[in-house]
């Protein structure tokens, strides 16, 4: 793509700022931030990229997926941050999730070891496992107030926090994961995925575009449970306080 | 002889009311197998004093023991199998009414005591529930007997009884007192029962704790408190709630 052709893209960003200050949304202010967070962070990822694909050296590999998951980590502990430590559990999950990912894709010669494919396939993974985090936590948030009466019935039983908790628990790694199943039932039908799409209009045959789609999809299921059922596993004991109180939802 | 339990000066301040407490200063003592109702009017902080003692809520000062040892040196759980607190709002767990039964067993791993579990029901007058029926269909003072069964089953040291007949008829509410005082002195379990009728309080009790006015105005003998109660706020209480025949909270 030209750089006219790039610069010719801001008409879009004109229509939009024009259909805000037409329609009184008050949107403007947004819309520029965005614009120019969206140019400055790409055009910085693409310079990145370029220089690590050129030096292949495996530290920066790792020190890039490592700042991938901090960013994430910090992301989805939002929905969750009344609750101490809640982020170093996210971040433990999300480094775990993508070690037993990209491991396995790379033990099993599924994907080549070049920062081509490490680097966006590691995004993929842990941009999901971040929004699998997100979905659970704020799954958490409603289960605490919903499940209560019973959390707190299991208590006075002599429960210990996580066999009270438990039900919520598994109820909320349930409703974290459905998202992606739903997505890989209608994928091809109601939406074709980024990646996908990308690959195409970049010039790669459609049959290899969704051959590398379908090993996107795939991962994506698998990365989903690990990260709900890890994080759900070692962030039980988190909802409660050190007394043994329930927290507020 | 050391006290079961012992609630030294507490206090508790609502969120909301940051300027006087709910109640404060509540010094009291309990014995192993002592029979005590908590009287007092709706709002007090009778349910809130409870699940202080079962450490479902933190008092803002003050302290409570079991065995002389305070809450803090306990394992919530270890607590909580000795003082069950047994809610107004009684909640079933997903399931059936035979799961609700075997939360303990199941819970602790310990072998479910079904036959005591059936003559529980049959002393609460639930003998003909279908054990296999899901829970959260049955009726308010059904479901309010199945938790109380429930917590038996717990063989707590002390009972904190919330209200825990307001939704039965005249004749579940005697079974459930027969069955109460008969439990307490079979198995030497103490309570502490909140309640609005002093019919049953005279009936069940040996002691009465009085609050009003955000204070444990009177720990005395159930006779004494009813014959000469030592302050004017329970005189009038008394006075009161007998004229209206004893009124349920909520
Ligand atoms: N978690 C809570 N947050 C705010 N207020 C509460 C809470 N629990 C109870 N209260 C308030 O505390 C007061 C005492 O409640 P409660 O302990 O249920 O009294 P009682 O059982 O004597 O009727 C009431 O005014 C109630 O609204
Ligand atoms: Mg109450």
């Amino acid at each position: 793509m030209s750089n006219w052709a790039l610069a010719c893209t801001l008409v879009f960003v004109v229509v939009t700022i024009l259909l805000s200050v037409q329609r009184k949304l008050g949107l403007e202010k947004e819309i520029a931030i965005g614009t120019v967070r969206a140019a400055v962070q790409l055009l910085l990822i693409g310079y990145v990229l370029h220089y690590v694909f050129d030096t292949r050296k495996p530290a920066l590999i790792v020190l890039i997926v490592l700042l991938m998951i901090t960013v994430a980590s910090f992301n989805a502990g939002k929905r969750a941050d009344r609750i101490p430590g809640i982020r170093l559990r996210i971040g433990l999950t999300l480094l775990v999730t993508e070690s037993i990912t990209m491991g396995l894709l790379l033990l099993l010669h599924i994907i080549e070891a070049t920062p081509q494919y490490i680097i966006p396939v590691s995004g993929i993974i842990v941009g999901s496992s971040m929004i699998v985090s997100g979905l659970f936590l704020s799954q958490m948030n409603r289960e605490l107030e919903a499940a209560r009466g019973e959390i707190e019935t299991l208590l006075t039983l002599g429960a210990t926090p996580r066999q009270a908790i438990g039900h919520s628990v598994k109820r909320a790694i349930r409703s974290s994961m459905i998202p992606t199943f739903d997505g890989m039932k209608t994928v091809g039908l109601v939406q074709l995925p980024g990646m996908m799409t990308g690959m195409i209009v970049a010039g790669a045959e459609p049959i290899e575009a969704v051959r590398y789609q379908i090993l996107i999809m795939f991962v994506l299921s698998s990365s989903a449970a690990v990260t709900a059922i890890m994080l759900g596993g070692i962030s039980a004991k988190l909802w409660f306080t050190k007394e043994g109180l329930l927290r507020k939802g | 002889m050391t006290a079961l339990f012992t609630l030294e000066r507490l206090t508790k301040y609502l969120p909301e009311q940051p300027e006087q407490p709910l109640f404060s200063g509540i010094t009291a003592q309990i014995t192993a197998g002592e029979r005590i109702t908590l009287l007092g009017a709706s709002g007090q902080g009778k349910s809130t004093l409870m699940r202080i003692m079962s450490l479902l809520e933190t008092s803002d000062s003050g302290s409570i023991a079991l065995d002389g040892k305070p809450s803090s040196a306990w394992q919530a759980k270890d607590w909580r199998k000795q003082v069950c607190y047994v809610a107004q709002q009684a909640v079933m767990l997903p399931g059936s009414v035979e799961a609700n039964l075997r939360t303990v067993s199941n819970l602790h791993s310990i072998p479910f005591e079904k036959e005591l579990a059936a003559q529980l029901m049959e002393a609460v007058g639930l003998s003909r529930i279908d054990w296999t029926r899901p829970a959260g269909d049955l009726s308010g003072g059904e479901k309010q007997r199945v938790a109380l069964v429930r917590a038996l089953l717990l063989h707590p040291r002390l009972l904190l009884l919330d209200e825990v007949t307001a939704s039965l008829d005249p004749g579940s509410k005697q079974e459930v007192e027969r069955l109460l005082l008969s439990w307490s002195e079979r198995e030497h379990t103490a309570y502490l029962w909140v309640t609005h009728d002093l019919a049953q309080a005279a009936e069940v009790s040996d002691t009465v704790w009085f609050m009003a006015e955000g204070r444990l105005l009177e720990t005395s003998g159930t006779a004494d408190f009813f014959s000469e109660p030592s302050t004017d706020q329970a005189r009038s209480f008394i006075h009161r709630e007998s004229a209206q025949g004893g009124v349920a909270d909520e």
